[in-house]
């Protein structure tokens, strides 16, 4: 296979991290969404637990696409 | 399609001392914000009343939304790193926001992440010691037990990297994603697109830098 056809391969792979962050995210979200409708009175405490959460899932998201871009940009000019 | 993007630094020569490009663009763009404050400060600041409206109301919210947002979260220290974490986001807000203009954002290049990253790490780990003093801050790394002493260290050490590449990544995946849209359709959509791509995600960066430098903070003060 050419080295450009297994970059482009890499790449793709790379990116399927982001199911893993999506679907802890809906978790996330949806448990949330339970314990506010349970309590409504304690939103901002669980609204805040829920976006602290969320940033920390998709920076794991975000490392696979820069790794990503890394793999087309810098390595595919090289070859 | 030719999608052209800088993710290394782009040199810029200044009397044979190499500065980069990005360090050229800051400086205009915090020349035009520190003038619009001056102006603010010198010409509104006078006309302000009892009774808030206009620019003095948007203003008074900002400001004191931050500093009950930081008391909920430092407490005491909120006095001094409340207008520091301001500071920060305006930094950051107005740093992106120049992509709107045709400029490439200061913060998609690494070395100003990585300079932000450690101004956070400096200001979380002084906040600390001012607190609780050098050998509480040290305790307060042991807290669930003492074996979590190298674990705890190792996470705090690597949070600069992780704040930087987090600030970096978010906007040259923005950059990215425009060029290609405007590469492929020059006329409508970028617009369109660059509503959702490039606001909501410099919105939202914004918003991550102010609490995560506000809730490493609590952590480390307690």
């Amino acid at each position: 296979m050419s080295p450009l056809g297994l970059i482009a391969l890499g790449a793709g792979i790379a990116v399927l991290c982001g199911a893993g962050a999506a679907i802890g995210m809906g978790i996330a979200t949806g448990r949330a969404s339970e314990a506010i409708a349970r309590q409504p009175e304690a939103f901002g405490k669980i609204n805040s637990s829920l976006l602290f959460g969320l940033i920390l899932m998709e920076t794991c998201a975000i490392y696979a696409l820069l790794v990503s871009i890394l793999l087309i940009f810098v390595l595919g000019a090289k070859v | 399609m030719n999608v052209e993007v800088n993710i290394k630094p782009v040199p810029f020569e200044i009397f044979g001392v190499d500065v980069g490009q990005s360090v050229v663009i800051a400086w205009g763009v915090l020349a035009v914000v520190i003038v619009l404050l001056a102006l603010t400060n010198v010409y509104i600041r006078k006309r302000f009343s009892e009774k808030p409206k206009g620019l003095q109301m948007v203003l008074e919210m900002i400001i004191g939304g931050l500093e009950n947002w930081a008391k909920g979260y430092v407490g005491e220290s909120a006095s001094f790193l409340a207008p520091m974490t301001l500071t920060l986001m305006v930094y950051v807000f107005s740093e992106s926001i120049i992509e709107l203009f045709g400029l490439p954002a200061v913060t998609g290049d690494i070395n100003c992440a990585l300079a932000l990253g450690l101004t956070c790490f400096i200001t979380v780990n002084v906040t600390g010691i001012k607190a609780r003093g050098l050998g509480g801050r040290l305790a307060g790394l042991c807290h669930p037990k003492a074996f979590m002493l190298p674990i705890r260290l190792l996470t705090d050490l690597i949070t600069p990297f992780s704040m930087a590449i987090r600030l970096f990544s978010n906007i040259l995946v923005g950059t990215v994603i425009m060029e290609i849209i405007y590469n492929l359709v020059p006329i409508l959509l970028p617009a369109a697109f660059s509503s959702f791509f490039t606001v909501f995600e410099i919105g939202i960066q914004v918003f991550v830098i102010g609490l995560l430098s506000l809730v490493y903070t609590s952590e480390a003060v307690e």
